[in-house]
């Protein structure tokens, strides 16, 4: 049964791109607005949830009502509190700082995994300190009530774009490539072992190259409540065209879904019972398919209090 | 030093080849100089490096103060206060003379101001500082709490006796350098996002300025921007610029640029005879010397 979507806020200046559903509304990042803005299903409204966000681009609740994000102008991984402060968390990975991260997830250890590519974007200000000169997916432990260690996973990867841990924690899917930036664009499945640190990646799925040009691989995944890999790919220019894309844990490919709009960004599951799958995009929109017969997988943490701040 | 003679007038300023020595070297972000004329001696700050240093030429150079919070720009006030624009610290604070630290400002309206970049005294004994959001963004200074609360980019104006807090200008984005002309009744402010231009204010009685008026915009095709500002008793306004340092009339007309061969942040006169022009980059502390005295710091 085809997913029909429909457009329930935007255009908003810019892409949209992180989502994180808070038990009553979804969160969404209007990145060029440097915005966090909030979408309530019951009442169709959009309220302002955090400002100067400084282009986070992705986002995810930790315990505590905490929001972490994604700051890519910031070069850091921020925790937006429930008080309305926004404290930074380590951003330097043996003395030096890194990227500017993308997307990130918060497993139930309360550790941050995030992707940390090169950006075209030059942060803001004198550049004063140089990027990495690798491309890798990051992690965070706290170390103590205000400090924390940062740690890096991949060594092999050159544009890790989004991040997903499956329902046990003992896979990290890591879609690595950038059209442009890397000859592959890869959904790789990381074993994770006990103390952090990750096997050897096996490849689920690539995109490929046509005449037309680079396919863009996955910007954004989601799990479902039975595991697979929701993921959002694609675009109008080469390739199937912008697509929802469900995975087994194999890589085999269970469903596709043609998006109706161009350069999809993120998707994640929300409204009741997280049987709603919404989608950002490069066109500033958010979009929501209902009725599809998938359910959201449970996030680890999700806020009590939905509301401004 | 080399120099650019833009108007033959430049070289009443300067020598045909000015020394560029180097008083101070591997700052993180050097920043803030102000001369002590107690004392006879340059105070900088390391932004990154959170520290406030002191440098007594013939002698060397010692930390005076660390962490500072980040600070940034610095200046005298008339009781020879070390006055701080805190940055990263989010206040505006003093070193009294027992060398203890006081706070000055933290919030506007009741909401926490943005990260205070530079600062200046008004004879009257207000405080001037420019207040921008930049300093919650940039790697290596950012404070404890990086939320922006203010919406607006602004130069603030504390009274002599700390109650009277305004907002003086609030009609562009990223204030940074800020200078009085000689006789106060002008106040230069620049921009230092991608617009980078001057603007220069008329000071009224009571504090308040006048709209701004463009005063000069540099030419962007070598490194560096505008940032910090001082004036020389003629009026002349140096400011950092792509290229080092430029010089620039009372009538808004570049004489010649001072061309340091580093990513000038400010700059402070000092010296016995305000003749010598400390001169902060990025990494290190230049000292250069000019013909004509800058205005000299209380």
């Amino acid at each position: 049964m085809p997913w029909h979507f429909e457009r329930v806020a935007g255009p908003f200046r810019g892409a949209t791109m992180g989502l994180a559903w808070d038990g009553s509304g979804m969160l969404f990042c209007a990145v060029d607005e440097e915005r966090i803005l909030r979408f309530d299903p019951e009442t169709g409204t959009i309220e302002e949830f955090r400002k100067y966000t400084q282009r986070t681009s992705g986002i995810a609740w930790g315990p505590d009502n905490i929001l972490f994000g994604s700051q890519e102008a910031g070069r850091r991984i921020i925790a937006f509190m429930p008080d309305g402060s926004a404290r930074q968390t380590a951003y330097k990975l043996n003395g030096c700082f890194h990227n500017q991260p993308v997307d990130l997830i918060v497993d139930r250890s309360c550790r941050i995994w995030f992707c940390d590519p090169h950006s075209a974007r030059r942060p803001p200000g004198v550049f004063v300190f140089p990027p990495l000169p690798h491309a890798s997916v990051l992690r965070l432990e706290r170390a103590s009530h205000r400090q924390w260690n940062l740690q890096q996973g991949t060594y092999d990867t050159v544009a890790p774009r989004a991040l997903l841990l499956s329902a046990d924690e003992t896979v990290l899917y890591v879609a690595d490539g950038e059209v442009g930036q890397s000859v592959s664009r890869e959904l790789r499945a990381y074993p994770i072992a006990s103390d952090g640190s990750m096997g050897c990646f096996s490849v689920l799925h690539s995109f490929g190259t046509d005449y037309r040009g680079e396919h863009r691989g996955i910007e954004g995944m989601c799990l479902d409540s039975g595991g697979n890999i929701v993921a959002c790919a694609g675009w109008q220019k080469s390739g199937p065209g912008p697509l929802i894309y469900v995975f087994a844990q194999s890589g085999a490919v269970l469903e596709t879904h043609a998006l109706p709009i161009d350069l999809p960004n993120r998707c994640a599951f929300g409204d009741a019972n997280l049987t709603s799958l919404y989608v950002t995009s490069m066109d500033g929109c958010l979009y929501r398919t209902t009725h599809i017969r998938r359910r959201g997988h449970a996030a680890n943490f999700v806020s009590v209090l939905p509301r401004a701040i | 030093m080399d120099i650019d003679i833009i108007d033959p007038s430049f070289t009443r300023l300067v020598e045909p080849r000015p020394p560029l020595d180097c008083v101070a070297q591997g700052i993180s972000f050097g920043e803030g100089p102000v001369w002590d004329r107690r004392e006879q001696c340059l105070y900088f700050v390391d932004i990154i490096g959170s520290r406030i240093w002191k440098y007594k030429p013939g002698i060397g150079r010692e930390v005076v103060l660390e962490p500072t919070g980040h600070a940034n720009g610095m200046t005298f006030d008339r009781e020879g206060r070390l006055t701080v624009a805190g940055w990263s610290g989010r206040s505006i604070w003093r070193i009294e003379r027992d060398g203890s630290v006081v706070t000055l400002v933290t919030h506007y309206q009741g909401k926490k101001i943005n990260t205070p970049n530079d600062i200046v005294v008004h004879s009257s004994g207000a405080i001037y500082w420019t207040d921008s959001p930049n300093g919650l963004l940039f790697g290596g200074m950012v404070p404890d709490d990086a939320q922006q609360y203010i919406d607006e980019h602004g130069v603030y104006r504390l009274s002599r006796d700390g109650k009277d807090l305004t907002r003086v200008i609030d009609d562009d984005v990223y204030f940074n350098g800020i200078a009085f002309s000689p006789d106060e009744s002008l106040l230069y402010v620049n921009n230092s996002m991608d617009v980078q231009h001057i603007r220069v204010f008329d000071v009224h009685g009571d504090g308040t300025v006048g709209p701004g008026r463009p005063f000069y915009k540099p030419k962007r095709s070598e490194p560096g921007g505008v940032d910090g500002m001082k004036v020389d008793v003629e009026g002349n306004l140096y400011t950092t610029g792509p290229g080092g340092i430029h010089v620039i009339d009372p009538n808004g007309r570049l004489l010649g640029r001072l061309k340091v061969p580093a990513h000038c942040t400010n700059m402070a006169w000092g010296g016995e005879d305000w003749r010598s022009l400390y001169i902060a980059t990025i990494h290190a502390v230049y000292r250069t010397r000019v013909k004509i005295p800058g205005v000299a710091v209380w």
